[in-house]
């Protein structure tokens, strides 16, 4: 997998743990969320959600998360932009990541439903390197949507807002 | 006991033109009738591995097996959705053409 | 009409800017096939059976002259010399080179069109009213709400990437000319008994595979939550909807599934949590697109007009046009007039570069400079007095536009069918010519009164068949053209969809069969003035059934 964040091709510094693998010792780490309670207090914690997740579910557990790994299993299924907004909206303040092969066109609107990061297999990383993502981002530069997090608004820009 | 192999070509679209296109001896055509047939089911997965080709090259657009018959010697398609692709235009005189059908009908 | 400023310049120049970097990563093979499909659907660009085909969204329907010349351009230069008008007042071009499709966009924008979202699974273009600003039982203008609405789903982030295609009518007549039951969602402008202007919406309507008639989501939305509920219903939809079938995956499924009120609930729910104020249009914003709406300052003309008068008398075909094809207008001495795109023999919907251009050249002229395009693949002429609807119908004759048939038996609607499209079963296109070619006559056409006959080339229903008078479903029975018929569609504001008569016909029994139909309504009905979805209602299936299966 490849990280890529709005300064290009990122170091990923987070162990990413799978359902049976053994939790490491120490350092960030990212886990199921069934898991969570097998990593200490206290530690940098991420955890991997599916996008079937209700994020209200998500909310007593914000305190404890720097890190919250959303599942696009597919480009196509756009159930984790809806889940990146109403965690931001709720009021999750870490980072929010897209773990799966979403694709460079969809880089502006992850950034404008909240997400910071993407998190990409590296076939899809080898076909469209980082410079591509950091275009298509750059391409729309303003959106009719108003409350979004990111991004300017046309509507406000129109009133002066 | 196995059920015959229908003969088979393959089809695909262009991906700049977007017309129907068919896989001959040298590469994609647009006339069906220099298409090459499949006869068994081992040549015809051959056939579909050079198809696939062309979708890899960015040549083509969704290589798939086309039914035909051999007839007439030439393969026809069976399917009336494929006679009518295999023939590049709709089944009725359209646009300018049509207007001018129906002025001469008059 | 509404102007683009600045901003919806540079909007849309960008996002042509960025399929054309979409189109050449695809050539480079940056983009595999797999994922530049769903990026070209949100531009319009399907792969048909012989080409590509280009969707260009027309909002809410409404043209001037400029844009349907541009289209004419269009048609002419990168095309074959025509297009097609669909039930979603769009239009299509049926043979552009994929390599070609940046500077289509390019010319479009330059007269302020796009191709953005016309396919795909998200928020497709928002259809409205042909009579918008005509009608006079019309609350308030719809396509101010349907501009909104545009914008609002312009690229929203959040659902460009649905379960589904997403459909949104609005009108603002109690009279129903938009299907606004068969939507996704459909909005009607109300007065609520404070007298103030709002929002009715129903969900869950539409056609395709499953048909349903939508179902009222909310009496009474004031009109400043407008944007904030749209948020929140597509957001339920999109956590919600289905995504392990796509023939469920439609908003009417869900809806479906946990019931009206369950959806309801959750839509509200959602509602309660968001910040409407971040999230709703300025009004400062919704006072600037409704100037552009303001109704044309028409001079006061005596309601009789001497010249139309005259001219029905010396001009039989125009006397049997203008009474068919025109709708009162609001202000007196005007009327809206049909261009009927369904000659007798030709495609229904489709349009030369020559039509076009005449089309444009009339509205340029007589009607403002407004055209619409309608959900019954027609164009109409907004706002003509009286006194020039002659010269209209003149014009229109001269290009072979002067059906005299609007709402009768050969103003049928059909989608393209086999003869174009990849997803087809059997032809529609011929099946319509067969059929208008049976009761070309007028008089009989005239005889028979208002009937809608609809044809679709699959289960997909782009022609609307569910909702004809007559429908007309083509299948593929083991390698043969099979259709299926359907009696009793109703796609007004008393919507009901048809119930099938029974086993399928051939492509050459099909005409056989409506003519049985029709001869049988004649047979049945009262009195002349009783239509055929009147007669159907009142006796039911059976001696329509009788007609066409009956052995002789
Ligand atoms: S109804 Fe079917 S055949 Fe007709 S245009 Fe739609 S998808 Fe194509």
């Amino acid at each position: 997998m490849q990280l890529i964040d709005l300064t290009g091709r990122a170091q990923d510094r987070w162990a990413h743990v799978g359902d049976e693998d053994p939790i490491p010792a120490e350092g960030p780490v990212i886990v199921p969320a069934a898991r969570l309670f097998e990593v200490a207090e206290g530690r940098e914690t991420g955890i991997h959600v599916g996008n079937d997740t209700d994020p209200e579910d998500l909310v007593p557990l914000f305190d404890r998360l720097q890190l919250v790994s959303v599942a696009f299993p597919s480009f196509a299924d756009g159930r984790g932009f809806s889940i990146g907004r109403k965690l931001r909206a709720l009021g999750f303040d870490g980072t929010l990541r897209a773990s799966g092969p979403v694709i460079a066109d969809q880089f502006a609107y992850l950034i404008a439903c909240g997400f910071d990061e993407v998190c990409i297999p590296d076939a899809l990383a080898e076909r469209q390197p980082p410079e591509q993502w950091e275009a298509a981002r750059r391409l729309i530069s303003a959106g009719y949507q108003r409350g979004l997090g990111a991004g300017r608004s046309i509507l406000d820009a129109r009133t002066g807002r | 006991m196995a059920k015959a192999f229908a003969p088979i070509v393959i089809t695909a679209n262009d991906l700049v033109e977007g017309d129907s296109v068919f896989l001959g001896p040298e590469g994609w055509t647009r006339d069906i009738r220099m298409a090459r047939v499949a006869r068994t089911a081992e040549e015809a997965t051959a056939l579909d591995a050079s198809g696939a080709q062309g979708e890899t090259q960015n040549l083509v657009v969704g290589p798939y097996r086309v039914e035909v018959s051999l007839e007439t010697g030439a393969p026809v398609p069976v399917l009336r959705r494929e006679q009518i692709r295999a023939s590049g235009v709709p089944t009725i005189p359209v646009g300018p053409a049509a207007i001018e059908a129906a002025r001469e009908a008059a | 009409m509404y102007r683009y400023d600045e901003f919806d310049h540079r909007f849309v120049q960008e996002r042509v800017a960025e399929f054309r970097s979409q189109v050449t990563r695809r050539l480079d093979g940056s983009l595999n096939e797999n994922e530049f499909k769903p990026l070209r659907l949100m531009n319009g660009l399907y792969l048909q059976l012989h080409a590509y085909m280009l969707r260009v969204a027309i909002p809410y329907g409404t043209l001037d002259s400029a844009r349907m010349r541009m289209l004419a351009h269009i048609a002419e230069k990168w095309d074959r010399g025509y297009g097609h008008f669909t039930t979603r007042q769009n239009i299509q071009f049926n043979w552009p080179k994929l390599s070609d499709v940046p500077d289509i966009l390019d010319a479009l924008a330059s007269v302020e069109m796009h191709a953005i979202q016309t396919s795909g699974n998200c928020i497709r273009n928002t259809t409205s009213d042909p009579y918008a600003g005509v009608a006079a039982d019309e609350v308030e203008d719809p396509r101010i709400t349907a501009e909104l609405i545009r914008q609002w789903s312009s690229l929203h982030p959040e659902f460009t990437f649905l379960g589904r295609k997403f459909k949104i009518a609005v009108t603002g007549s109690a009279e129903d000319r938009t299907a606004l039951k068969v939507h996704d969602i459909g909005i009607q402008i109300v007065r609520n008994t404070a007298g103030e202007t709002g929002y009715r919406v129903l969900v869950g309507g539409g056609l395709g595979r499953t048909p349903m008639i939508a179902k009222e989501l909310r009496a009474f939305l004031p009109r400043e939550d407008l944007l904030p509920y749209l948020e929140a219903a597509l957001r339920v939809y999109n956590l919600h909807g289905r995504r392990d079938n796509k023939y469920k995956a439609r908003i009417k499924i869900l809806v479906h599934e946990i019931g009206i009120e369950e959806y309801a609930r959750q839509v509200e729910a959602e509602f309660a949590a968001l910040d409407r104020d971040a999230i709703a249009a300025p009004v400062e914003e919704v006072a600037r697109i409704a100037a552009y709406f303001a109704p044309p300052k028409l001079a006061a003309r005596p309601a009789e007009s001497t010249a139309f008068e005259r001219a029905r008398q010396v001009d039989p075909g125009f006397a049997a046009w203008a009474s068919q094809n025109t709708f009162p207008h609001r202000v007196p001495g005007y009327v809206a007039a049909t261009i009927s795109l369904k000659p007798i023999g030709g495609a229904p919907g489709d349009a030369t570069a020559e039509q076009m251009r005449a089309m444009a050249d009339l509205a340029e002229k007589y009607s403002r400079d407004e055209l619409r395009v309608t959900h019954e693949q027609n164009v109409v002429l907004p706002h003509v007095a009286l006194d020039d609807l002659h010269s209209v119908y003149r014009g229109l004759a001269g290009v072979g536009l002067d059906a005299p048939n609007k709402g009768l038996v050969t103003d049928i609607v059909a989608c393209p069918g086999l003869d174009y499209c990849a997803l087809a079963t059997a032809r529609s296109i011929p099946v319509a010519q067969n059929i208008a070619r049976r009761f070309g006559s007028t008089a009989r056409q005239k005889e028979i009164g208002p009937l809608s006959i609809k044809i679709s080339g699959c289960i997909n229903a782009c022609g609307h068949h569910h909702v004809g008078h007559i429908g007309i479903l083509g299948l593929d029975k083991a390698g043969v053209e099979s259709y299926q018929i359907t009696l009793g569609g109703d796609a007004t504001e008393t919507a009901a969809l048809g119930d099938r008569t029974g086993p399928g016909f051939g492509y050459d029994e099909v005409a056989d069969v409506i003519e049985k139909l029709v001869d049988r309504y004649i047979e049945l009905r009262e009195v002349p003035q009783e239509t055929f979805l009147q007669t159907y209602r009142r006796v039911g299936m059976e001696p329509f059934k009788e007609a066409i299966y009956a052995t002789h």
